[in-house]
């Protein structure tokens, strides 16, 4: 069984509950064991940054050192707290000066980050550590002609760690195929859905949310699925403003891919927080053929 | 000359790991900018913002709404010809206004942050209707309305928490605050 | 040895190099330092100078030569390469042995790379320090003289290469020119009209092409490629494979009947780019030269199933020879010249713009290809869809070059062929074309001005580096469009605008095997892959190695008059060269002590230009002088240490590391350091 430290961030407690839950069942069923870090901290989002750059990552670093001592990698299923934390690990055991600050603060909690600890999305522990072929054979239920767009967002793939391919990566659409249903390929998947500037931009970010709906709806797909909190939350829960704010009719679910994953795994849906969605997800992936086949065109 | 620092350089030392001034070698290609989702709703494109930097405009940098519209969406870094981290830049553009308490009139970014970042200084995990109150009045009528709609809604969904989160060891978090920023700047 | 009882008369002398060296280093007080404290190791005297390598600078040693008697010297200046030679003939001409010259580097190891001026200073004393300590051992020696072979391979029969071989052969002398595709005549054959001035780009080339097919002095082997290299300057032995081209040259009239009644269609990715087909038998292109087809063996029917041979069936002179067997040639050559070129980046590369996945952005060599009237789409410029004409284009500059995620050079020549494009596209469907550049570079003669025809043109000139090209559309405008996504940096607007068609004007890359050519000629190549020239200003055309040139794009991106310039220019230095008739070899060598060698053969394996051989009899090795470089590979490899190298032994190496540690001055001098 393989086992990482878990670190769920705070959109996860309650906002994305859903996403926690799914997560949890998911990663369950496909043998792998998330532990949940031992009282960690908000790892402050963007927002940190603006202020100050050393608090961000001493913040950033009490989990590092707290997932340290566990002996295990850490998973985010949080984009934002995954870059965070990814950067925060790779500057510290970069910068031995920065480090060197970092741990001081550390001592009053009586921690030490050391550099060792390896950060990972939640999603390339479904892309990497099970892979799609594993699975797929786990599926009981494929949610056949179900047309699903992946919605990378930003902060899974930028910045660039390595030499990856950050402009039209495949992952996404292979755990998608896995589960049996149909990805759908639209030119807005790796663009920003603005949900940062929702406070503080209120019409660039709904005019973001407005224009990844459309590409999606544009290419028919019947929902959409992300990989972090925020994104979620965008471009759900604002569709109704956007509608308002722009006279469109958007209605597209938009679901965590571990909740699409959960169904195709035979979990009920209650199990997977189903149900607590704005933009209702079809019960079962039976009526699915039905209701899902059509394109939801907007105008 | 040679003694006083420019702007350029007081933002260079504002970006972790920035070896030299990074920012010096753009070429002004537009890259960022042609990339960027937000541009459109930006004073200056962020283009723009580095040649004003270079320039030595500070006045006219510190006006601008750019960084604060800044998504964080990190597409123009990878895209970016001079491996210049704009988004970095961003962020330390912001550090920069907060910092010297100058921002352009009527943005709402600068008192989100700082309350986000009380908020977390104080419980250490974040909470939503805490912050609601802070931006909430720089909203017009309608966004006001919206706003309160997409809360109640989420709020009925038991999607938003009611009490703030804290985390146990308090008093070592809080102390370990101490030690990178002086406590009482932004208590 | 005994060395430090005859007293040797060594002189140093220091130079500034205007203020090169002299503006970091304190000359003068390295100059007295070594008079004074390198007494001991025999510096009898100690010169500081402006310039050590003007005429008065170099008669300033020989006088010293001449009248103190002096046995060594040591000047330290600028770094070997550039005038070790200089100051080794300033020496002859004096009556010293040139080999009792050493140069020690205080600018390119000093000066130029250090900024604090006193550590600088002391860093210069020792490292004359040490060239004094190694002086001493240094040996008279006196160089090789071989004969140099009249006859020269050039390998890359593109316009550099085709231009190379004319020269030398219209001077009389044998050329061997090995192109690996069945025809030479390089990309130039591939392209439509040439910048700026339009003309045709076959009926200049072809010409050319033609002279070095029927040229008495030239050898064309095509299909053909290089694989083994041996021996050195005025000898070189190539190994040269001749791949079968399936048919007997002699017999073969290039009729075209063969390719005609071939049924096997094959997409050619070389010469069309992709955007064509050929025959499983074919030759390139109409003009090809030598004239004959070869069989693609991986994709003739016969080669896979064993059935067809409709080519032999209708060859009316019956050539085909279906068995036939690569050919192993071997040729002296005294010279080589290298003109293999560049390849196109591979646009697939920037996903954000698109290439490969929308099918109407096309590569720049794709629409050389559909513009010349002789290729696809018989000079039509069409969609992907083979009919429809783009009312709008768009063209894209800088396409993997000037960025450090891919090419952080220029590739130099797409700005105007991206004019070039712009003008041709206007001219054959008047559509609206925009440039999308971040700076434009004209910089040769009568290029700026085709940028200003292209201005009155009409073209649309938008200064941004393209973000992305997509099918994002979102205004009516906008469908069934290509959007290329920009700012108009001069106005700060983010654009969006609609085309029909992009054009990536990709940059030139080396070969994808040119590191395999560098190793294989025994030379070097940039960590980009481009050949390295010996001296970038002064001497772009040779290399490191003697006897070997370069010429065209191998060596960085140029255009084509620069690429004829090249090919020519390393003709003269090849001519030259074979008119010396024989050319004395450095003496700096290997040599095996027969009575310390246990005959374990590490070394034969070692030198790179295999110049040991083992003697079975004896069982010992030795080294063969005229094909050692000197490299020193050996020495550091011999297990017994029986191999010393002239000019590196063991002696000079140590001496000269006891003279950088100032182990051989006086202890309260040495402190400083
Ligand atoms: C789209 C485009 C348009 C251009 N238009 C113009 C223009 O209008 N005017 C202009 O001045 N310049 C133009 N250029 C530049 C021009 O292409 C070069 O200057 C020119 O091709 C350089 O010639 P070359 O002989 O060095 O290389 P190449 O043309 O690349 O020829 C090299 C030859 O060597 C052969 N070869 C490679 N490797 C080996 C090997 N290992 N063994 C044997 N043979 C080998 C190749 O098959 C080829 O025949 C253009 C470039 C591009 C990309
Ligand atoms: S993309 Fe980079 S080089 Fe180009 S303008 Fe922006 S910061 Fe400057
Ligand atoms: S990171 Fe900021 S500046 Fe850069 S493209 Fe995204 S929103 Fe624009
Ligand atoms: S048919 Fe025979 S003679 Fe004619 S081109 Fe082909 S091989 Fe040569
Ligand atoms: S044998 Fe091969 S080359 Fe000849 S006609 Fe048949 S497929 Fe073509
Ligand atoms: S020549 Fe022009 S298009 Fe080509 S890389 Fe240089 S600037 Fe860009
Ligand atoms: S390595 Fe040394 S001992 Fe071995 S064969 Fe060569 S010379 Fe002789
Ligand atoms: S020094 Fe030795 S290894 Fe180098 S070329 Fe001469 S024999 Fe070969």
């Amino acid at each position: 069984m393989k086992e990482f430290a878990y670190f769920p961030g705070c959109s996860l407690e309650k906002m994305a509950s859903s996403y926690h839950m799914s997560a949890m069942e998911t990663t369950q069923k496909l043998g792998v064991k998330l532990n949940e870090l031992d009282d960690w901290n908000c790892c402050g989002a963007t927002t940190y940054f603006y202020i100050d750059e050393l608090l961000a990552y001493t913040l950033c670093a009490r989990n590092l050192a707290i997932a340290e001592k566990t002996g295990l990698d850490v998973v985010a299923p949080c984009s934002a707290c995954y870059k965070n934390m990814f950067f925060t690990a790779a500057h510290l055991k970069k910068d031995e000066d920065l480090a060197e600050h970092v741990n001081f603060a550390l001592e009053e909690d009586n921690l030490h980050f050391s550099g060792n600890v390896k950060v990972k999305h939640l999603i390339e522990v479904f892309a990497q550590d099970i892979g799609p072929d594993e699975l797929k054979s786990k599926v009981t239920k494929p949610l056949e002609g179900i047309r699903i767009a992946p919605y990378y967002g930003c902060q899974i793939i930028r910045p660039q760690k390595e030499k990856e391919d950050v402009e039209q990566p495949q992952f996404f659409e292979e755990l998608i195929s896995a589960i049996g249903a149909t990805p759908i390929n639209y030119p807005l998947k790796m663009r920003c859905c603005g949900g940062s500037l929702i406070i503080s931009s209120r019409t660039a970010a709904l005019t973001m949310v407005r224009n990844l709906l459309q590409s999606a709806v544009d290419n028919q797909a019947a929902v959409i699925a992300t990989a972090c909190p925020m994104c979620q939350v965008n471009l759900e829960v604002y569709q109704q403003q956007v509608n308002l704010e722009f006279g469109t009719n958007f209605s597209v679910p938009v679901m965590y891919f571990t909740q699409l994953i959960g169904m195709a795994l035979g979990i009920p849906n209650k199990k997977l927080g189903i149900g607590k969605e704005f933009v209702a997800m079809a019960p079962t992936p039976l009526a699915v053929e039905t209701a899902w086949g059509l394109p939801r065109k907007t105008k | 000359m040679t003694d006083t620092i420019t702007f350029g350089q007081e933002i260079s030392n504002l970006l972790h790991a920035a070896e030299g001034e990074p920012l010096k070698t753009c070429i002004q290609c537009g890259t960022c900018s042609g990339t960027c989702p937000v541009a459109g709703y930006m004073d200056n494109s962020p283009r723009q913002i580095i040649a004003l930097i270079n320039l030595g405009k500070k006045e006219q940098v510190l006006e601008s709404n750019t960084f604060w519209y800044c998504a964080s969406c990190y597409h123009c870094t990878v895209r970016c010809p001079q491996e210049i981290n704009i988004t970095e830049l961003m962020y330390a553009l912001k550090r920069y206004s907060i910092w010297k308490n100058r921002y352009k009139e009527g943005l709402i970014g600068p008192t989100f942050s700082e309350a986000f970042v009380k908020m977390i200084v104080r419980g250490g995990r974040s909470f939503e209707p805490v912050l609601a109150t802070s931006y909430i009045f720089s909203f017009n009528t309608r966004e006001f309305v919206q706003e309160i709609q997409g809360a109640t809604e989420l709020l009925l969904k038991g999607r938003l928490p009611l009490l703030p989160a804290r985390i146990k060891r308090l008093e070592n978090f809080r102390r370990m605050i101490g030690r990178i920023i002086p406590m009482g700047g932004l208590e | 040895m005994d060395k430090k009882d005859e007293k040797e008369k060594i002189g140093v002398y220091v130079c500034h190099c205007g203020t090169n060296i002299a503006g970091v280093i304190n000359v003068e007080e390295v100059s007295t330092w070594a008079a004074e404290n390198l007494k001991d190791q025999g510096v009898v005297i100690s010169r500081e100078y402006k310039f050590m390598c003007s005429s008065l600078g170099q008669e300033l040693i020989q006088k010293d030569i001449k009248e103190l008697g002096l046995t060594r010297v040591v000047v330290a200046a600028c770094s070997p390469h550039l005038h070790e030679k200089t100051f080794r003939n300033a020496c002859k001409g004096a009556g010293l042995n040139p080999y009792l010259c050493e140069l020690v580097s205080i600018r390119e190891q000093d000066s130029w790379v250090h900024t604090d001026k006193v550590a600088a200073t002391e860093k210069a004393k020792a490292i004359i320090s040490g060239g004094v300590s190694r002086v001493v051992y240094h040996e008279a020696l006196e160089p090789l003289h071989v004969p140099i072979h009249p006859a020269t391979l050039v390998v890359g029969g593109g316009i550099a290469g085709i231009q190379a071989a004319l020269e030398i052969a219209d001077a009389g002398f044998p050329v061997y020119l090995v192109e690996r595709e069945p025809s030479i005549g390089g990309h130039m054959a591939q392209f439509d009209k040439t910048f700026p001035t339009l003309d045709c780009s076959a009926c200049i080339l072809t010409p050319k092409m033609v002279d070095a097919g029927n040229h008495p002095n030239i050898t064309l082997l095509t299909y053909s490629e290089v694989e083994k290299v041996d021996g050195y300057v005025g000898s070189f032995v190539a190994t040269i494979r001749k791949r079968a081209r399936s048919l007997r040259e002699a017999d073969c009239t290039g009729c075209g009947i063969c390719w005609e009644k071939c049924p096997k269609k094959v997409v050619d990715d070389v010469f069309e780019a992709g955007m064509g087909n050929r025959k499983a038998i074919y030759v390139p292109f109409p003009q090809a030269v030598p004239k004959y087809p070869v069989i693609d063996r991986v994709n003739c029917t016969y080669y896979i199933k064993g059935t067809c041979k409709a080519c032999e069936k209708f060859c009316p002179t019956n050539c085909i020879d279906f068995a036939q067997q690569d050919e192993i040639l071997t040729v002296e050559v005294g010279n080589v010249i290298l003109a293999t070129g560049w390849d196109l980046f591979d646009t697939r590369r920037i996903t954000q713009y698109g290439y490969g996945r929308l099918p109407n952005v096309f590569t720049s060599l794709e629409f050389e290809r559909m513009s010349n009237s002789a290729g696809p789409t018989g000079g039509n410029v069409v969609l992907r869809d083979g009919k429809t004409e783009p009312k709008v284009v768009g063209i894209v500059h800088c396409v993997g070059s000037r960025d450090k995620n891919y090419n952080e050079y220029c590739s130099s020549i797409c700005c105007m062929q991206s004019l070039k494009f712009a003008h041709l596209v206007k001219e054959k469907t008047g559509a609206e074309v925009y440039n999308f550049y971040i700076d434009i570079r004209t910089p040769a003669k009568g290029y700026e001005e085709f940028y200003h025809r292209l201005l009155e043109e009409g073209t649309h000139f938008i200064r941004g580096k393209v973000a992305e090209i997509s099918d994002a559309t979102r205004l009516p405008s906008e469908e069934g469009k290509l959007v290329i996504q920009v700012e108009d940096t001069l106005t700060g607007n983010q654009l969006r605008v609609p085309v029909d068609m992009a054009i990536l004007s990709a940059g030139l890359e080396p070969r994808h095997d040119s590191k395999a050519l560098a190793k294989l000629f025994g030379i070097s190549c940039s960590a980009d892959g481009w050949l390295i020239e010996r001296h970038p200003k002064l001497d772009p055309i040779a290399t490191m190695t003697d006897g070997i040139y370069i010429a065209g794009c191998v060596q960085g991106p140029k255009d084509i008059p620069a690429s004829v310039a090249q090919g020519a220019a390393a003709a003269a230095r090849v001519m030259g060269k074979i008119q010396q008739k024989e050319i004395a070899l450095e003496p700096v060598r290997a040599t095996i002590h027969e009575e310390q060698c246990s005959g374990c053969r590490i070394c034969n394996n070692l030198c790179p230009f295999n110049a040991i051989l083992f003697h079975e009899d004896r069982m010992v090795s030795e080294v063969n002088p005229a094909l050692c470089q000197g490299c020193g590979t050996c020495v550091a490899g011999c297990p017994a240490g029986a191999i010393t190298g002239t000019g590196f032994s063991n002696e000079q190496i140590l001496s000269q590391i006891n003279g950088l540690l100032l182990l051989n001055v006086p202890k309260k001098q040495a402190v400083a350091a």
